[in-house]
């Protein structure tokens, strides 16, 4: 069957959405390997089951704050090597900058509906879990605007709207391949930009995605903000 | 700006002070009348001299600590006559007279008191204990309002945009099931598009009502997320190193963040500071741009936040000079 040998848990409290995911993850062969409603529960199926990945809702009882990154970046204190996958109904800031800050690999921040975008997420899944990133585009926009207005918005300026458009890309985790397909272009095309970008916001050259995702989220959080 | 009254305490430590030499100087004078012979009694008079002023300055001041409005003046009458009428009633016993005449003082000060049209209106005591009242019962309606909000901000989320969530996902795994039929997975596609819609304007709805970051996070991060959503640069500077009451920070929120949208909407090319700091009890919360300032300062959102932050017994103030930009500076006490 080629199974990948992911193992992955959900935790999500309302049962809708949960099995809705479950479902969805085991039509693409990624495999569920135990469930939770609650902070507690993600900490006990983590440390009983040690999955590669870990994706929750930030709200979850019994608070229903923001139990769920709480919970997740205690996880990933305990597993190091845990990716963690966040959901969201709402994208902000401070949690933007505490997952990064608990490290930038293995880790993922999108909102609620991109779940529906089978394919997309399915790609951000096997990515955060494989060790890459997985940022919503509105948590990028956000890092790109406060970029633009922390007053050296030049060398963003300098970027044409492709570029503009393919430095959002990367900096969601995507991989070329990926990127060629959502902007409809050639793997040429996007390996372009991609060199025009690194050379007009003087970035080192990276030659793995993986690095690349750092060095442009690195340019874009060096700011005063988030 | 605040008006707490710490002057007070300070003042009545330098009166005790002022009390000491009071003390020496009728010690010295028993001392002379002892070294005299010790014969008649004398310094009772230097001392009922010294008592009079005392007493009136107690009676007066706890006449200010204790009541307010008109019924100040009126406890201030009471603690006045009480004092006269006991100074009376002193100087008869230092005197030795036979006949109590201090009773026609006292008869005169209670008729003065009886005259005092506040002890004719029963009202007065009916008013202030409406006022209490009534300020017992806006602060709980508040308090109930802003968990209301916070709830239905909650069941926005976990409801209707939850069911959405669940909706668009089963859209999603339908139009990838569709691949063979792309005119039908065309219009799955559309309605997976709707439903993204239709949740993305929940999340603003939910926003508007009661910001999750305000509760999860507090005030400067939720300012901070204001800031970061804002379409001009906005600068944070504050620290608050406990949370406040909800109301107030809810109060403290929409302030800046009408002040942020109307910045972006009339000086899109300027910048803004967002200060909040404590002040004692009172949380201080400015917000300051460099735009063409020339505000109208009576507009229908500021009259909206005037309404709001005075309802919590705060204030909010709008300078807005042309070339200086404007500044939107409110105070709010967080008891």
């Amino acid at each position: 069957m080629g199974r990948a040998a992911m193992r992955v848990v959900v935790v999500e409290d309302q049962a809708l959405l949960r099995e809705g995911m479950v479902a969805l993850l085991a039509e693409n062969e990624i495999e569920v390997v135990a469930q939770a409603g609650d902070g507690p529960g993600l900490l006990r199926i983590v440390d009983g089951h040690k999955p590669d990945l870990a994706i929750c809702d930030v709200r979850l009882p019994p608070t229903f704050t923001d139990e769920g990154i709480r919970a997740a970046l205690e996880a990933r204190r305990r597993h190091p090597d845990l990716a963690v996958l966040v959901l969201s109904a709402y994208v902000e800031p401070v949690y933007t900058a505490e997952l990064l800050a608990a490290g930038q690999s293995g880790v993922g921040y999108l909102l609620k509906e991109r779940v529906s975008e089978v394919r997309t997420f399915v790609d951000s899944v096997k990515r955060v879990a494989g060790g890459g990133t997985a940022l919503d585009r509105e948590v990028v926009s956000a890092l790109i605007a406060d970029r633009n207005r922390s007053g050296d918005g030049a060398e963003l300026a300098a970027l044409t709207p492709r570029e503009r458009e393919t430095l959002e890309l990367i900096a969601q985790g995507r991989t070329n391949a990926a990127i060629a397909r959502e902007m409809v272009v050639t793997l040429g095309a996007v390996e372009k930009h991609v060199s025009n970008i690194f050379t007009k916001l003087n970035l080192p050259a990276g030659d793995d995605d993986h690095r690349r995702v750092l060095a442009v989220l690195a340019y874009l959080r060096a700011t005063g903000g988030q | 700006m605040t008006d707490h009254r710490p002057e007070i305490n300070l003042r009545s430590v330098v009166r005790g002070a002022a009390f000491v030499p009071s003390l020496v100087l009728l010690a010295a004078l028993v001392v002379i009348w002892a070294a005299t012979g010790a014969g008649y009694f004398w310094p009772r008079w230097p001392a009922l001299g010294l008592a009079i002023p005392t007493a009136l300055w107690f009676a007066v001041r706890r006449a200010r600590l204790r009541y307010t409005g008109a019924t100040r003046w009126y406890a201030t009458q009471a603690g006045v006559s009480v004092v006269l009428v006991c100074t009376c009633v002193a100087v008869w016993w230092f005197s030795g007279d036979s006949f109590f005449w201090p009773v026609f003082p006292f008869v005169a000060l209670s008729a003065l008191l009886a005259l005092n049209p506040l002890a004719f209106r029963p009202g007065q005591r009916k008013l202030e204990l409406r006022v209490d009242e009534l300020t017992r019962t806006r602060s709980g309606a508040l308090d109930v309002q802003a968990s209301e909000l916070r709830r239905i901000e909650r069941d926005l989320h976990d409801g209707a945009q939850a069911r959405l969530v669940a909706l668009s996902m089963q859209l999603g795994r339908a139009e990838e099931r569709l691949a063979d039929h792309p005119d039908t997975a065309a219009l799955v596609r559309q309605a997976r598009e709707e439903a993204t819609a239709a949740i993305r304007e929940l999340r603003d709805l939910a926003r508007g009502i009661a910001p999750p970051v305000l509760a999860d996070r507090g005030l400067v991060a939720a300012v901070e997320s204001l800031a970061t959503r804002s379409t001009i640069d906005v600068e944070v500077v504050g620290q608050l190193d406990h949370r406040l009451p909800p109301v107030v920070e809810a109060a403290a929120y929409f302030v800046v963040a009408e002040s942020l949208t109307n910045v972006a909407k009339h000086a899109p090319g300027a910048s803004a500071v967002v200060t909040l700091h404590l002040d004692g009890a009172m949380l201080v919360v400015e917000i300051a741009d460099n735009g063409p300032g020339g505000a109208n300062t009576a507009g229908g959102g500021l009259t909206g936040l005037k309404q709001r932050v005075e309802a919590l017994d705060g204030r909010l103030e709008v300078h807005s000079v042309a070339r200086e930009g404007t500044v939107v500076w409110a105070v709010l006490p967080c008891e």
